[in-house]
């Protein structure tokens, strides 16, 4: 059972969180603890996962409970509220208009209905009620310990989206390098040997823009820019700084926002180094395998100094310089690119049942599934870290490998 | 033939004859009812009523009176003539439809009568533009047979009101449904989408309710894609009268308010769907 209340603001954070869940997936799950009520989102090839946690004191009033009245006795089951992302959003997309017009809001569930009812009490005396049916599913969680990660950088919002405002909307991926001297938000190489995509945008922030600055180790990782996105907006409406946590090429990263209210995760896969294009793409996740747990070992006590900075996230920063950003025409990069490429195969992955992703499969090598397989490792790779509450089965070893 | 070398016809030719010092006072109206491609429109000495229709359910009537005009003339009894509105809008707004400040855009439109076309002279800043659009046989337009004695249930509501509850409506619904009731929930739209029901109450004593007429309660179901249109004509008023009447039959009244301060309006009729289940 679950049962809140919120003002005419705190509806617009609420929506703003929604929105940037729905860059991750259709799908949202409502799951109500002592904790507050978190918002879930994974996607369909589980390479991306969000969770926004609204403690109990960032509504009016909050109410939860586990037990559910059946026919014969009191049980106590959790409330298993998958949403549509298509119902709930449409309900939010006006946020401005709701700020400037709800009073108050009210959202409860009837588990007997298989309903959540979310009502507005808006200026004029004027009540919007929207009756959302719900599906029983269990929420996904998704085990991270980011504070394990040895790399740390926390940025205000605005810094980040004047750093990225170069990349246009086609920008599917981004890379993001790092040093102890600077950081470098990339156009994805993957990316840029596409034919339609001919732009290649390099920014370089400086240290001294960041609010905390911690590299642990020197990496390159490749992520999602969407996702991204839908965070910076959030974070921008949040007023909060954006923490990003990551490790190596392959290991799952977090982007995260620490604030009083609440918490937001985005767990996202980044693409695995390659080391060969020619081998299977099994072959070359075992190696990749190999190499991460060899990081891991050398990591171990870097990984260590990280565990609570949580305090030093907070500190901010004066104003930040000018970002200083380069933008150049690869031309080099398109002469590999022998096939045109199609549309990246997102669909096709989508379709490939949760049991089988990570089956091996038959991948012919051309180009327009090498991003197949990117997209593949991704998901292979988050898989590892989803927690027990959805059993995935364990990654298929090749005899003669015997890595790890 | 060059335009100008035609022999422009006496002025009493012209069974109608309209000058207008602000196109945009007739445009911003044509626009209001601007959901299909064409027009019918009948000129009386009153003034100008243009109407279009939809799948024999729904019409529209922008209704711009002769005082909007700074001269109006119609030689004959009436005058009708069927016209495609999507050229006229544009012939109208040949200018560009978001003018300079200070600058307007004056109107000369003349008809000489059955099977002419319709002859608009545009001016703004010296420059004229001279457009002729053909008319077409007009149609015979539906009688909706909506008459004030036999409405149950009249509101009249500020514009502002309805007017995020219409661009916000679920349109995965196929209906809207308007209940209007003397008891609570005095005027509710709601929805039935993919997603789930939406409900939006109105009380009677909101303020931007203006005033509150009904005597049983009334729930009926219209097509929400002949009510959509309706939008063009909400966001522009700023007031709306809904009545029903004791078949269900809706209308819809829009106030509204030119540049000038003159008062127009546009109506809408929509047959109700279908018989509404008890719930």
């Amino acid at each position: 059972m679950l049962k809140c209340g919120m003002s005419g603001s705190q509806v617009k954070v609420f929506g703003k969180a929604i929105q940037a869940l729905s860059r991750i997936s259709d799908e949202l799950w409502l799951d109500p603890s002592e904790k507050g009520l978190a918002l879930r989102s994974v996607n369909s090839c589980r390479s991306a996962y969000g969770c926004v946690l609204f403690s109990p004191v960032f509504f009016q009033h909050y109410q939860w409970s586990t037990s559910v009245k059946t026919n014969d006795s009191d049980t106590i089951s959790n409330l298993n509220c998958k949403l549509g992302m298509k119902s709930i959003l449409p309900i939010f997309r006006c946020l401005n208009s709701l700020e400037r017009n709800v009073e108050k809001c009210k959202i409860f569930t009837r588990s007997d209905k298989c309903k959540v009812v979310i009502q507005f009490f808006c200026r004029h005396g004027i009540k919007r009620i929207h009756n959302v049916c719900f599906q029983e599913s269990q929420p996904l969680q998704v085990i991270f310990e980011k504070n394990m990660c040895s790399n740390t950088l926390v940025i205000q919002p605005r810094v980040l989206a004047e750093a990225i405002v170069l990349f246009t909307s086609s920008q599917e991926e981004v890379t993001l390098a790092v040093t102890p001297l600077n950081v470098c938000i990339k156009s994805s190489n993957e990316e840029s040997m596409d034919l339609t995509n001919s732009v290649y945008s390099e920014m370089f922030v400086g240290p001294d823009e960041f609010d905390f600055f911690q590299i642990g180790v020197d990496t390159e990782i490749t992520f999602c820019f969407k996702e991204l996105k839908g965070m910076l907006t959030f974070s921008e409406a949040t007023h909060a700084p954006i923490a990003i946590h990551f490790d190596f090429p392959g290991k799952p990263m977090a982007l995260s926002i620490d604030d009083m209210l609440l918490e937001a995760n985005f767990i996202l896969a980044t693409l695995a180094d390659e080391p060969s294009r020619e081998s299977s793409p099994q072959s070359l996740y075992l190696s990749q395998k190999r190499k991460r747990s060899e990081l891991i070992d050398s990591n171990s006590e870097a990984g260590k100094n990280v565990t609570s900075k949580d305090a030093e996230y907070i500190s901010r920063k004066a104003v930040p310089k000018r970002l200083y950003s380069e933008t150049c025409t690869n031309i080099s990069s398109l002469e590999n690119c022998g096939i045109p490429l199609t549309e990246r195969a997102n669909g096709d992955i989508s379709e490939v049942p949760e049991s089988s992703v990570s089956d091996t499969e038959e991948v012919p090598g051309s180009s327009y599934l090498r991003k197949c397989d990117a997209e593949k490792k991704r998901c292979q790779k988050i898989i590892s870290v989803l927690s027990d509450t959805e059993q995935q089965p364990l990654l298929p070893r090749k005899p003669g490998f015997g890595g790890e | 033939m060059p335009l100008l070398t035609q022999q422009i016809p006496d002025e009493n030719d012209y069974s109608l004859v309209a000058n207008l010092d602000n196109v945009r006072n007739l445009s911003t109206i044509l626009k209001a009812i601007h959901f299909r491609e064409h027009a019918t429109c009948f000129a009386t000495k009153n003034g100008i009523k243009v109407t279009v229709e939809n799948a024999k359910c729904v019409q529209a009537n922008a209704f711009i009176q002769a005082g909007i005009f700074q001269e109006f003339r119609v030689q004959e009894e009436s005058v009708t003539f069927r016209i495609n509105l999507t050229v006229l809008l544009d012939c109208l707004s040949i200018f560009g439809s978001n003018p300079m400040p200070g600058t307007l855009t004056a109107l000369r439109m003349c008809y000489q009568g059955y099977g002419y076309p319709l002859m608009l002279f545009l001016e703004e800043g010296g420059v004229v533009t001279v457009c002729k659009i053909n008319t077409q046989e007009p149609e015979e337009t539906l009688d909706f047979d909506f008459c004030s004695t036999n409405v149950i249930n009249k509101i009249i509501l500020q514009s502002e009101g309805l007017r995020e509850a219409f661009s916000e409506l679920d349109m995965t619904s196929e209906v809207l449904q308007i209940t209007m009731s003397p008891d609570k929930p005095y005027f509710r739209l709601s929805t039935f989408g993919n997603a789930g029901s939406s409900h939006l109450d109105y009380p009677k004593d909101s303020d931007l309710m203006e005033s509150f007429h009904c005597n049983q309660t009334q729930v009926n179901r219209y097509k929400i894609s002949l009510l959509k249109p309706s939008t063009k004509a909400l966001v522009l008023s700023c007031k709306v009268s809904i009545r029903t009447d004791n078949r269900g039959f809706l209308s819809l009244q829009y106030m509204i308010r030119n540049e000038d301060g003159q008062i127009c309006f546009v109506e809408y009729y929509c047959c109700p769907d279908e018989e509404v289940p008890e719930s």
